[in-house]
């Protein structure tokens, strides 16, 4: 059976100027199915939700979201799509209360029929005390979860939302992932782009890596990790740790340098563990990939700022 | 973003209603500082300056400069909205991204602006045919037909305020507005002083502004309620306003969609 693609780009590219920021991407998103864009700054996710629903135009390729394409049916699109945007967009000059009637207007939802629904959105994501309060007077997370409330004042099928978690402390952000996984269970498709591997692997079906505009690999995320990465990393911390290295020769493994650390990626960590303390080695870290492995061997580990 | 979505909609009535929400916090404080100040101009101007200023065609200089200020009024009200106003929406509040992520289109948005600049124009002018009546300053029950005029005066001027607002790099961009567009029509639209006995130059300079149409238009109805002209004036007035309409959604596009 084929899946019905909520989205659907191929070949999306948009340049600004020089620079091309998304470059020829292909990715379908299926109905019901979380996807986590991930990729370090500048690598384009932004770029890509802005052509999503509309606000970037795209220089090239194919992009059909829900069904219709996006150059010619933008404003109907939205209509079925909620976006949480990676900077703050609600109005400070109103209440949280507000803001929310203020949005469900732009749809059309007339103020009193909008009612039960805010309601019942302010509670889901806990601001139902703060229902009077001017949005200055709001944390970064509760302004972060008012968003998620008001892109969903409509019912949305597809949720798209650029980087939801950033800069919230571990409460808010786990209420945020408890309440992403909900609304999946619930059927709906949500487009996520996070620097937060924990929750790419935690709510995401798949994944897709960006660099550069460019996506270098996609899949489920344990998959991917297994596939490209391996079972388990040996760190070893500390200068002149030659000799332990020496002692792993022959093992084919595959062996990562950065700054002070050595990165030793393998299927399964018992033998090296072995050779290393024969070696006289104790001081290392054993542990299981991650996503996290994953990307920094993809993207590097340079800054990007 | 196409072409279709440069044509606003009844969807622009949403943007409006925004724009009202978030006004509704502030207009008593405002309104009474507003009407002081109306009553200051009238005051300074009309009866201070008018001493010095004898009698013309028949009527006194505070009865000359009313309709006016009445005009200017509505000029700078919708101008402050077009251009900080949706400066602030625009670069730094965010507002027009959080409705582009609503079913809304870049035309409804616009249109939205701009009948909500024709809103603050009406108010603001209503504030001060009010100080006139006070004064004993207005001459015919037509001098309530000014409204529509004022409407699109405020749609004028909102359009001129968005097309600069699209293109301006900051704050400091708008002295430019205020002093090539804003002040020249307030000093030369037959607001102060009228036309007759100017230099040739001036007059036709003056008689190019489309806010001299308006001012002729209001006046004639407030203080004699007929005006000379009437359709030409008109006529002038809409299609302006209209040509500008285009230039501040073409402008507010191009800021919006990269
Ligand atoms: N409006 C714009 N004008 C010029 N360059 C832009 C614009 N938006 C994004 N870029 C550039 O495009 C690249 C991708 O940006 P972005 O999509 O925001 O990345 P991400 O969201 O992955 O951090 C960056 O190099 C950024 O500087
Ligand atoms: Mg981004």
């Amino acid at each position: 059976m084929v899946a019905e693609l909520d989205i659907d780009a191929r070949g999306l590219s948009k340049s600004f100027g020089d620079l091309k920021a998304v470059d020829g991407i292909d990715l379908r998103v299926e109905r019901g199915e979380c996807y986590g864009l991930l990729g370090p700054n500048g690598a384009g996710k932004t770029t890509v939700i802005r052509m999503l629903h509309g606000a970037a135009r795209r220089d090239g390729g194919e992009l059909s979201v829900l069904g219709s394409d996006v150059t010619t049916h933008s404003r109907r699109i939205r209509e079925e799509m909620g976006i949480v945007p990676q900077e703050n967009t609600l109005d400070n000059e109103l209440t949280v209360y507000a803001n929310m009637w203020v949005f469900a207007n732009y749809f059309g939802i007339p103020r009193r029929r909008s009612l039960k629904r805010i309601e019942e959105l302010l509670d889901f994501v806990q601001l139902t005390e703060k229902w009077s309060e001017q949005i200055k007077n709001l944390s970064g997370g509760m302004k972060r979860r008012l968003l998620i409330a008001r892109a969903l004042i409509h019912r949305p099928r597809l949720l798209i939302l650029d980087e939801p978690t950033t800069g919230l402390d571990p409460q808010a952000r786990h209420l945020v992932w408890q309440r992403l996984r909900e609304l999946k269970s619930g059927g709906l498709t949500i487009l996520l782009t996070t620097h937060y591997m924990e929750e790419a692997s935690q709510l995401c079906d798949r994944v897709g890596v960006m660099a550069r505009g460019r996506l270098l690999v996609e899949g489920p995320p344990a998959d991917l990790v297994r596939e490209r990465v391996g079972e388990e990393v040996i760190e070893i911390r500390g200068a002149g740790r030659e000799a332990a290295v020496a002692a792993l020769n022959g093992l084919g493994l595959d062996i990562e340098r950065a700054g002070d650390t050595l990165y030793l990626y393998c299927r399964s960590g018992a033998e090296v563990v072995e050779r290393l303390v024969s070696a006289g080695e104790r001081e290392f870290l054993r542990r299981p990939a991650s996503l996290e492995d994953l990307f920094l061997r993809l993207t590097g580990r340079e800054l990007r700022e | 973003m196409n072409a279709a979505d440069m044509i606003p909609s009844r969807r622009a009535l949403r943007v409006w209603l925004r724009h009202l929400v978030q006004y509704r916090s502030f207009y008593v404080a405002e309104w009474a500082g507003n009407f002081g100040e109306h009553a200051l101009y009238l005051l300074a101007f009309g009866y201070g300056l008018g001493r010095l200023v004898p009698s013309l065609n028949g009527i006194s200089y505070a009865q000359f400069i009313g309709p006016g200020l009445v005009v200017s009024i509505a000029m700078w009200t919708s101008t402050f909205e077009s251009t900080y106003g949706a400066y602030n929406r625009m670069r730094i509040q965010k507002t027009y991204e959080a409705m582009m992520s609503a079913p809304l289109s870049l035309g409804d948005i616009v249109f939205g602006d701009l009948l909500w600049c024709g809103t603050r124009a009406i108010v603001g002018a209503t504030l001060m045919m009010i100080v006139l009546g006070l004064f004993g300053l207005i001459g015919s029950p037509w001098a309530l037909a000014v409204m529509p005029i004022i409407f699109l005066v405020g749609l004028m001027f909102g359009s001129l305020g968005l097309v600069s607002a699209g293109i301006a790099p900051s704050f400091s961009f708008f002295s430019f507005h205020f002093s090539l567009v804003v002040m020249p029509m307030f000093f030369f639209a037959e607001t102060f002083f009228p036309l007759k006995g100017l230099p040739e130059g001036l007059r036709l300079f003056s008689q190019m502004l489309p806010l001299t149409h308006a001012v002729k238009i209001v006046r004639g109805l407030i203080i004699y309620g007929r005006v000379d002209d009437f359709l030409f004036h008109l006529f002038v007035l809409a299609g302006c306003t209209l040509g500008f309409m285009v230039c501040a959604t073409v402008s507010v596009s191009r800021r919006m969609t990269s």
